[in-house]
């Protein structure tokens, strides 16, 4: 079977070789036959790497140990799902999953556009299958999941208790779904580039890709953070690790792209930029799976070090050097139609939020790879961890969140005076208001109030909108409830409503953020049965510790009553797990979550003279930070279905 | 013409206010990475405070108190060996032998590290080189 599987992934490197040659010699002679084998043999890679990752989910399932990939990744008593899941545990089945991503944005892609005769999008399908060639051939020549091995042990090495969680299950997926999207829009901007095509139809597409995998990315950033929060059991969930940074770069980048491709389909400005921006947000994301695969950078989430190093190295420059090299060769094309007219403007605005969110991901790259940057530059290697990015990109952030409120409602072209107050007077006040009654409650760090101000300002701006919308809808549905107006008013422009649904969830989230990073309590103690610790309004009661035995791992957990006000609220269970296999231990952190307040308890142990340490964590809006992504994400999938509804219309009009 | 200019200062003001809150940022924030054998060799007190160090846990160097909890070992890069003071739980994968990054105060009195943070790397597969050669 392991020779089924390293074939499928030589063909497909075949095919996707084939890909490109051929779909050249397509757009080169005009011919149609060559395109059509092309796209063909872009199907035929997905179905291969299909083929293989079925065949190494076969092996993983059936526990084969005579697959390096699954004696390193598994063992006999890992729990069947998580079997499944070791998939992506590994470097050499993330890559596959990469693989069957990437090559299904290509059937995908494929299919939508199946009606579409244009040479155009064989250009693109083209492009993809470039990225393809790469990674088929890393899965052939340099590291095969199909590897097998002289003398299978009689088990495997086991799973890294830390992937042995619900959140891993679906975490990469789901990153990975966003990361390879970027493909996508960077295929669509090189096949722009390649073909000199001029219109706007394609910047269109490209928005809806990007929005499309930004969204998938954000969740998949949020889950990480959530996996990271309950798991990693050092009471937070993000800790500019540069694993994380990785992920978190594309997604700025994708987001200034968001904005600013508004003024290019609006007003015909900024194109090379754009362009710059899609290929910086392909890049990027490479770069990101680079740094997650390499080993690097140390990083809590170094999971595999390894030799691939080089080879992604080598792709983002040849890739990055030649998406250049393009933008350059084409700089007719991208001529601006349009100038500026005044900085106080819609442009105006989205030009500076762009420039902030270059910005904070120049700083966080920056940060990121400082070790080796200052090496190679002074010859002393330096480094950086969370508080250079809380001074840095805290403030960056934070001017963003303004501009959040101010961009969507100052005007196209100019801004005159009676918009401003009109937009204004009243959010700046209610902001103001804010922060005053913020004062008495010990809230004095400046970076504290203007996250305060921000956040009433940029609602405040919102619901504005949202009512003007309504008012201006009045007499149509005077009878209808407000929820039918508000829901009535989304319909009609989705996309500007969705964004502004996006908007608010951005605020809820930096709500989230402020209330965990600043107003954290913490408090720690050894208790015996019967004794209790305070942390703020809590009162932790040990009631007992128990051993017990799970499926690859024995668990001593420690009991707590919960009591807020003196007022009991519920019994707790903080466990330690040891993993049979690897003599691993791991926390199992309990977690008490109100919509105001996690607390977030920690068995530390058992000591000797039978007391159990407890560490507890109040963590407050936690729950703002979960709830602010899904808003954003339901925001993200009113703004994409606008799209669909324009589509259905182009298809019905003649 | 005027709104060129102006983009093109305010963007200047960005790049500038951004360019002060990087260096700024790493002239108070930075540490010096270095290696256990470059800290452990240095004869003279360090001018600078902040160190990252990596290494690996001295096996039988280890000392944990839960209860308070203070977590205290050796590290070491084969060479020299740095001691290290750490206020905190235990990390999960934290083991004799294991690779691990420290951030914290140097005080070259003490000879020692204040770690600040304190991060374990994890395996994600043990002992693989236990597994021996690929069929051929």
């Amino acid at each position: 079977m392991s020779e089924l599987g390293r074939l499928a992934l030589l063909l497909g490197f075949v095919c996707s070789l084939f890909a490109v040659g051929s779909i050249a010699w397509g757009l080169r002679t005009g011919l149609s036959g060559p395109l059509r084998s092309g796209r063909r043999a872009v199907w035929t890679v997905c179905a291969l790497a299909l083929l293989a990752l079925i065949l190494l989910e076969r092996a993983l399932l059936a526990r084969d140990m005579s697959y390096r990939y699954v004696a390193e990744h598994t063992s006999r008593d890992l729990p069947l799902h998580y079997a499944f899941t070791a998939l992506w545990a590994g470097q050499e089945g993330s890559l596959l999953l990469w693989l069957l991503i990437l090559s299904a944005y290509g059937a995908v892609f494929l299919f939508a556009y199946r009606k579409r005769l244009d040479p155009f999008y064989d250009a693109v399908a083209m492009v993809i299958a470039t990225v393809m060639v790469f990674f088929t051939g890393l899965l052939t020549f340099v590291c095969s999941p199909f590897r097998i091995l002289a003398t299978p042990p009689p088990d495997g090495m086991g799973l890294n208790p830390l992937l042995q969680d619900p959140g891993m299950m679906i975490h990469p997926p789901i990153l990975y779904t966003g990361y390879v999207g970027f493909v996508v829009p960077f295929a669509f901007a090189m096949a722009v580039l390649l073909l000199n095509r001029s219109g706007t139809r394609w910047i269109e597409e490209v928005r809806r890709w990007t929005l499309f995998c930004w969204g998938f990315l954000a969740v998949g950033i949020l889950l990480g953070a959530r996996w990271a929060y309950i798991e990693l059991g050092w009471g937070g969930y993000w800790g500019w690790d540069p694993v994380e940074n990785a992920s978190l770069m594309p997604w700025l980048v994708g987001t200034g792209f968001l904005h600013s491709v508004m003024i290019e389909q609006r007003r015909g400005m900024l194109k090379t930029w754009n362009i710059a921006l899609i290929a910086l947000t392909f890049e990027l994301s490479i770069f990101g799976t680079f740094l997650t695969r390499s080993g690097v950078l140390t990083s809590v989430h170094s999971f595999a070090e390894s030799n691939i190093g080089p080879w992604f190295l080598g792709f983002i420059l040849i890739s990055g050097t030649a998406a250049t090299a393009l933008i350059l060769y084409r700089k007719a094309l991208l001529e601006s139609e349009n100038r500026m007219d005044a900085m106080v403007s819609r442009e105006g605005s989205f030009l500076f939020n762009n420039v902030l969110f270059v910005a904070l991901t120049f700083a966080t790259f920056l940060g990121t790879t400082f070790p080796v940057l200052s090496e190679a530059v002074t010859g002393t290697k330096i480094s950086v961890s969370a508080p250079f990015f809380n001074r840095v990109n805290v403030p960056i952030a934070l001017a963003l969140l303004l501009l959040t409120g101010a961009g969507p409602v100052l005007s196209w072209k100019r801004a005159t005076a009676s918009v401003l107050k009109r937009n204004f007077v009243l959010p700046t006040f209610l902001g103001i208001l804010a922060v005053l009654i913020a004062l008495p409650f010990g809230v004095t760090g400046v970076y504290s109030l203007v996250c305060i101000f921000g956040a009433v300002f940029v609602i405040t701006t919102i619901v504005m909108e949202f009512a003007r919308g309504i008012q201006a809808r009045r007499s149509a549905e005077a009878a209808a409830g407000l929820p039918v107006q508000v829901a009535h008013l989304v319909q009609k422009n989705k996309r500007r409503y969705g964004g502004y649904i996006v908007h608010a969830g951005i605020v809820v989230l930096f709500v989230g953020v402020l209330g965990s990073s600043v107003f954290q309590k913490e408090a720690h103690a050894p208790l015996r049965n019967g004794q209790a610790l305070q942390v703020g309004p809590y009162t932790l009661t040990l009631r007992g510790v128990t051993e017990r035995q799970k499926q690859n791992a024995s668990l001593t957990t420690a009991i707590l009553d919960v009591q807020r006000g003196g007022k009991f609220v519920g019994t707790e269970h903080a466990s330690k797990a040891l993993y049979t296999k690897s003599q691993q231990p791991m926390t199992e952190v309990a977690l008490h979550s109100t919509p105001m307040e996690d607390l977030y308890m920690i068995l530390g142990g058992v000591n000797e003279d039978g007391s159990a340490s407890i560490q507890a964590y109040i963590n407050p809006l936690v729950s703002f930070v979960w709830v602010g992504g899904l808003i954003m994400v339901l925001g993200t999938i009113i703004a994409l279905s606008d799209k669909m509804r324009l589509r259905r219309e182009e298809k019905s009009a003649p | 013409m005027g709104n060129r200019i102006r983009l093109a200062v305010v963007s200047l003001v960005v790049i500038a206010a951004v360019g002060y809150l990087i260096l700024t940022g790493v002239k108070q924030t930075g540490m010096h990475y270095m290696t256990v054998t470059e800290l452990a060799r240095l004869d003279h007190a360090p001018q600078a405070e902040g160190f990252r160090l990596d290494g690996v846990v001295a096996p039988g160097s280890v000392v944990y108190d839960q209860r308070e909890p203070k977590l205290k070992f050796k590290m070491t890069d084969g060479k020299e060996r740095i001691a290290v003071v750490y206020d905190g739980l235990m990390p999960d994968a934290f083991a004799d032998g294991r690779e691990v990054v420290v951030e914290g105060a140097y005080r070259h009195a003490d000879r020692a590290l204040y770690a600040s943070k304190l991060v374990t790397k994890c395996p994600s597969k043990y002992e693989a080189k236990g597994l021996g050669k690929d069929r051929s």
